[in-house]
């Protein structure tokens, strides 16, 4: 008896292994996913429990692509893009129109006012009646102004085309540069393999520069000293990945870094010594392959992302 | 002693395979200015022409050690160690490749595909286990092929099945073999080695679902002794027939057989046949009438089963990639945000035209269309081949090994008494 059984599951075994080929080569539905695609599907989860924020508004605007954005003093959210600017309150109702000709890649305003922009490859000065100010020397054939930030009289300029940050005084007066490769003083060298270069200022007046190629926030005197430094690198949400990451950055008005990212487009808090947060916005939120996430945040710490892609400007707050 | 080795190795065995089937994947980070130097892209190079004539030479060795030991010595011990040494030279070391199981497909695709330019190593190990079954019967099978050496180690608790079961499940070698040679023939596919349960093994990464395939074909053969080769291997059947005439074969007892019986339940592959001594003979008349119906029975199964094997043509057909392809073109997916198949972007890619596809399609289609009733004709003799071997009767005298399903092991000789004198 026990011997039968034993030959029974053993032929039902065997009669199942048939079963699996016939059905694996007949019955089973094609692959059609590409063999060679590196999914990231896995990466795009985050834990819900850091998934505190929560979107409360969007607008568009006028503007057929848009590149960069920027907070004044009053609140009001400043939009660069194909040929011009535009300035809308913190409702996002639009307040000006700027035609500046050429089209900037990035944008500052100052405590007066003024609408810096870094077009290719210098800074332009503008008011908000569409007065262009003051035009800057060109800072080199391979420059790509990618961000500017203004503390006091000093200007800074993240070039990406030649991998080094400039510091300015108000009239456009070239200080020095900051974060060239100097193994004498530890300074690493900026890795930047896509046009994506963002710097700040954090609220206690550090200027905060991003080494994407290394996953990295670096932190410098005005005069080019590196102080400290952070880095994720890692697949996971709690880190950046791929070649150059994070894209873009600000801070919250408690110096928590606002990051954004390319590839796996998600938005995320950090603290000051880099440790991860909280999600601001996940990879759902964004179309696939979203690049240029700008990010900007008002003084009621609303975090203000750009969406190039869908063309809107996308309002983030705590739930 | 032997017991206690097999179960060591398997369980490393396992535990190799488990990890893994739970490998995951990452990239590390890319580096860019720390004075790394990319190293140039090479191309691995093909096997060394010696490794590739050191693999014959060690087939022709071990088929002739091993030839000698079952006829000449008939000493079980040295083949047993003889199969460990195939297990590990073509299993591990060789990796399950070329292999003479899936040399069939080699030599069926050179046939029908002249731009397919065979290997001679395929050549050979397609050839040379069949040529020394012609004089030898299966010694291949019982210490060369690693399939059959692996599966041997297991066989821990081998019950019999009965000559019905052997029978209906037999059936399946043959049904594995037509396929196999359909999809070579028409360029589909290679499905002997798409599921060759072991390669995973000898390769230590077996995806999850052929690590269990391989794991449960094992364990089946803990109780059914070697069951890839009596029921799925399509070599076998190569085998089986070249073995039935064979000019040398294992015999049990050396000299006469004393009908002591010792050996009747040695055999773990049920291939022992028992002496058959028919008291009342069939008289002409009913072997005659057998005789008709079975020459009438046999052409009606070929027709039949050729038939069938023609309406079957198109989907056996669907797992061509022209044919896939083609339908896909025809009928794209509809399903929302079901992405464009891979097939078809990568067709629209090569900016080929619709009617091209198309055109390739239906000369497969065609090629389906003759393979299918050639196939179904085969499966209808091998079941008129099934009802004729049952319905003749057989007269035996003697227990012997069955010359066609006997894999030359070797187990049943230490079971007889007679011996000859040293
Ligand atoms: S029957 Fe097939 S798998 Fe088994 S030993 Fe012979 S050739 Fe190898
Ligand atoms: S040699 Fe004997 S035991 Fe081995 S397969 Fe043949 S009949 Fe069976």
């Amino acid at each position: 008896m026990k011997q039968k059984i034993i030959i029974i599951s053993a032929i039902i075994l065997l009669l199942t292994l048939v079963a699996f080929m016939v059905k694996d080569f007949f019955f089973s539905k094609p692959d059609n996913t590409n063999p060679y695609k590196f999914e990231l599907d896995d990466l795009r989860k985050g834990d819900t429990a850091k998934a505190v924020f929560t979107e409360t508004l969007q607008f568009k605007t006028g503007l057929e692509e848009i590149h960069g954005i920027a907070i004044d003093l009053e609140n009001q959210i400043y939009v660069a893009g194909k040929e011009g600017v535009e300035i809308f309150n913190s409702a996002g109702k639009t307040l000006y129109k700027i035609n500046t000709r050429s089209t900037p890649q990035s944008i500052s305003v100052n405590g007066n006012g003024y609408i810096l922009l870094g077009i290719q490859d210098h800074i332009e000065i503008w008011n908000r009646d569409g007065k262009q100010i003051a035009r800057w020397n060109s800072c080199g054939p391979e420059a790509v102004i990618t961000s500017i930030a203004v503390q006091g009289n000093n200007v800074f300029a993240a070039d990406a085309g030649q991998k080094v940050v400039y510091r300015y005084d108000k009239q456009g007066k070239l200080l020095n540069k900051i974060g060239l490769k100097d193994p004498a003083t530890s300074v690493p060298g900026f890795i930047i393999p896509s046009p994506y270069f963002d710097l700040g200022i954090s609220k206690d007046g550090n200027l905060w520069v991003v080494n994407p190629g290394r996953h990295s926030f670096e932190k410098y005197t005005f005069d080019g000293a590196l102080l400290i430094s952070w880095s994720k690198a890692s697949m996971a949400m709690e880190g950046f990945c791929g070649c150059c990451n994070p894209s873009n950055f600000a801070f919250l008005n408690d110096s928590l870094f606002v990051t954004s990212e390319k590839g796996i487009e998600r938005v995320k808090i950090y603290n000051t010594d880099g440790t991860f947060m909280a999600i601001v916005a996940t990879p759902y939120q964004f179309e696939a392959g979203t690049k240029g996430l700008d990010l900007a945040v008002d003084k009621q710490n609303r975090i203000l992302v750009l969406d190039p892609v869908k063309k809107l400007i996308r309002i983030f707050q705590q739930k | 002693m032997k017991k206690t080795l097999a179960i060591v190795f398997l369980v490393f065995l396992f535990a190799v395979q488990f990890m893994n089937s739970y490998a995951i994947q990452r990239f590390p980070k890319p580096e860019f200015e720390s004075g790394y130097v990319q190293p140039e892209t090479l191309l691995p190079n093909p096997r060394a022409e010696m490794l590739a004539i050191l693999d014959i030479a060690v087939l022709i060795i071990s088929l002739s050690v091993v030839s000698w030991l079952v006829i000449k010595k008939r000493n079980r011990n040295a083949v047993f160690w003889m199969s460990v040494f195939a297990l590990a030279y073509f299993g591990f070391y060789r990796e399950g490749c070329v292999c003479s199981i899936g040399s069939i497909q080699n030599v069926t695709l050179a046939i029908f595909d002249t731009s397919y330019l065979i290997p001679l190593s395929a050549i050979i190990f397609f050839m040379a286990p069949l040529v020394y079954t012609a004089f030898f019967g299966r010694t291949f099978c019982a210490a060369v092929c690693p399939f059959g050496a692996i599966q041997d180690l297991v066989a821990f608790s081998p019950q019999k099945l009965g000559s019905r079961l052997n029978a209906v499940l037999g059936v399946i070698p043959y049904i594995y073999l037509g396929l196999a040679v359909l999809y070579a023939a028409t360029g589909t596919d290679f499905i002997i080695c798409r599921y060759d349960p072991f390669v995973g093994i000898w390769r230590l990464d077996a995806s999850f679902g052929m690590f269990i395939f391989g794991g449960i074909l094992l364990v089946v053969g803990i109780f059914i002794a070697r069951p890839y080769c009596r029921f799925l291997c399509p070599y076998g059947v190569l085998l089986n027939w070249t073995s039935r005439f064979s000019r040398k074969h294992i015999t049990i007892t050396p000299a006469e057989c004393i009908q002591c019986r010792l050996c009747e339940n040695s055999c773990p592959y049920d291939a022992i046949e028992m002496p058959v001594t028919t008291k009342n003979p069939e008289d002409k008349g009913t072997m005659a009438r057998k005789l008709i119906f079975i020459t009438i029975l046999i052409p009606i199964l070929m027709l039949a089963g050729g038939w069938v094997g023609s309406r079957l043509h198109e989907p056996l057909a669907s797992v061509n990639a022209k044919v896939r392809l083609a339908k896909q073109i025809l009928n794209p997916v509809t399903e929302k945000n079901q992405p464009e198949t891979f097939e078809i972007e990568a067709f629209k890619s090569a900016g080929k035209q619709q009617s091209q596809a198309f055109a390739e399609a239906s000369v497969v289609l065609h090629k389906f269309y003759i393979g299918s009733w050639i196939l179904g004709g085969f499966i209808g003799l091998v079941f008129g081949g099934l009802i004729a071997g049952r319905m003749m009767t057989k007269h035996r005298t003697d227990y012997t090994p069955n010359k066609g399903t006997c894999l030359s092991c070797v187990r049943c000789v230490d079971y007889c008494p007679v011996k000859l004198p040293k």
